[in-house]
């Protein structure tokens, strides 16, 4: 194997958004869904994948979980609180990368039509609002395929924040920022922790091109616009069931 | 002194205000810094102990040299902390799992190490620094660089990652042909290790040849990384004494330490050859 020392001029600033035309070099086509916790990205994404799966088509769907080989770390970090912002920002990204080689990349060369339940955006608006240069997160995460679509649900704090609040009875220490430092109230911390989040998000909005859904509109009614979206922006016809 | 990087690539250009801005802080023999961002909520000027790296493959003697160094800074009166790879609390024993699997993919576990790199300094060097320690690194940055990118991550990826680490005060690269470091591998073992001879990157399917080729590719990753970071090199294939001799030469200017004469312990004296 050569080994060359090519001169590589300093990454940019902030990541130049590609546009979600550009030439790919795999058949298969990402869809991603982001936006803070409450804010009805998950019900969507998982209706449009009903109608695609209902379809026929050839699709996969994926989510941030942890995958078996990071999960124990990851439990032990956060359990015992041992994560700094660099570290937990990092876990989570080695964790992002067994997903991204094992399983997003692959399908993607296969040729499917790939879901996702939070991706890259989620780390740049959450790890952020804990204190890392976003510098330093766009070139962490730039391994990652850029999404043909990303979905961004928006809806208010308050919204957002009541949905979560009121459906579960106790937020975790990390999942709350309480490393933060910002409150020793578990749900005021929460919430600021959010709203940090959310004024991250908004600044993507144009520099990733994010297509922006509004998480308070009902929930058929959205849905027939996220399924619009994607039959115009997707050549869904490359994912649909071969006809005998 | 630091040596100041000869082309410091994405870090230095970004963030040329704040490097221009740590340095003005600093006095001449002032101890370390970051090569980019600094570290979220650190201090360089609270940081007044020292560190420094011995950099080198398997089979370079560097383990040896650090139980030595650490045995004379001790006597001279230095507090010592080591770091090492995979001894974080945080993910080392995990990485020990993952490493025994075959299914584990290259940035991930790059990013593991760079987790546990970063675990051990944040949790256990940067406290021992503002403690006014002497930190003494078993492999460092470099070696975690070195192994992805003979894997095909870019370097300016992993020099991003690794920007918010802290610059030694002084890295010492051990250099001895791979034939030597097999030698001294298989003496100590009596085998070679899976990783250690690059298994994963199809190299050879003979294990001596596998381990040549990897080494040497690592061995041109040092040598583009020395120009870069300024590393003392040293020849790492001579005697334990005779490098040891080198090493302390240089730890004593940096720290003042006028006496260099240095008796291993009876515990020690096995290392001494």
């Amino acid at each position: 194997m050569a080994i060359t020392f090519p001169h590589i001029p300093a990454a940019e600033e902030t990541a130049p958004a590609r546009v979600a035309t550009a030439k790919r070099p795999y058949p298969g086509a990402l869809v991603v869904v982001e936006g803070i916790d409450g804010s009805g990205k998950s019900t969507q994404l998982y209706l449009l994948k009903r109608w695609l799966e209902i379809g026929g088509y050839r699709i996969h769907f994926t989510e941030w979980n942890s995958s078996p080989l990071v999960k124990s770390a990851t439990r032990r970090g956060k359990q015992r609180r041992l994560l700094t912002p660099i570290t937990f920002s990092l876990l989570h990204a080695a964790d992002f990368a067994d997903r991204c080689e094992r399983q997003i990349l692959p399908l993607l060369h296969g040729g499917y039509l790939v879901l996702a339940d939070r991706y890259i955006y989620t780390a740049f608006a959450r790890d952020a609002a804990r204190g890392c240069a976003a510098r330093w997160l766009r070139n962490l995460y730039s391994f990652a395929p850029i999404p043909d679509i990303t979905f961004y649900f928006r809806a208010p704090l308050d919204v957002a924040v009541n949905r979560i609040v009121a459906g579960r009875p106790k937020l975790k220490y990390y999942e709350a920022g309480m490393d933060l430092g910002i409150s020793l109230d578990r749900a005021e911390s929460f919430r600021i922790f959010q709203e940090r989040i959310l004024s991250n998000y908004d600044q993507m909005i144009e520099t990733d091109n994010f297509i922006l859904m509004d998480g308070t509109v009902r929930v058929n009614k959205l849905q027939k616009l996220m399924r619009q979206i994607v039959g115009e922006r997707i050549d869904l016809g490359q994912f649909a069931p071969k006809k005998k | 002194m630091t040596r100041p990087d000869k082309s410091n690539g994405s870090s230095a250009a970004t963030n040329g205000a704040a490097a221009k801005q740590s340095r003005k802080k600093m006095r001449p023999e002032a101890p370390s810094r970051f090569y980019g961002t600094a570290l979220p909520g650190v201090k360089v000027e609270e940081l007044s102990g020292t560190l420094f790296v011995l950099e080198g493959t398997d089979g370079s003697g560097r383990s040896t040299q650090i139980s030595l160094l650490t045995e004379w800074l001790e006597s001279e009166g230095f507090a010592v902390q080591t770091m090492g790879l995979r001894r974080s609390f945080l993910v080392g024993q995990d990485i020990d799992n993952l490493m025994a699997e075959n299914s584990v993919t290259r940035t991930t576990l790059s990013l593991m190490y760079s987790t546990d790199f970063f675990d051990q300094l944040e949790r256990r060097i940067l406290p021992a620094l503002r403690s006014g320690l002497i930190v003494l690194a078993d492999r460092y940055i470099f070696t975690l660089i070195a192994r992805s990118a003979v894997r095909g991550i870019g370097r300016d990826y992993l020099h991003g990652i690794y920007e918010m680490a802290l610059r030694p005060d002084l890295t010492f690269w051990l250099n001895v042909r791979p034939e030597i470091a097999f030698d001294r591998e298989f003496k100590k073992a009596q085998t070679i290790s899976y990783w250690e001879s690059g298994r994963d990157m199809s190299l050879s399917n003979d294990l001596f040849q596998s381990f040549i080729r990897y080494q040497s590719l690592i061995k041109r990753e040092f040598e583009y990384l020395s120009k870069r970071h300024g590393f003392i090199e040293l020849d790492g294939e001579g005697s334990v004494s005779e490098v040891n001799r080198v090493l302390r030469k240089r730890i004593a200017s940096h720290l003042g330490i006028r006496s260099t004469h240095y008796q291993p312990s009876h515990a020690l004296s096995h290392l001494w050859r």
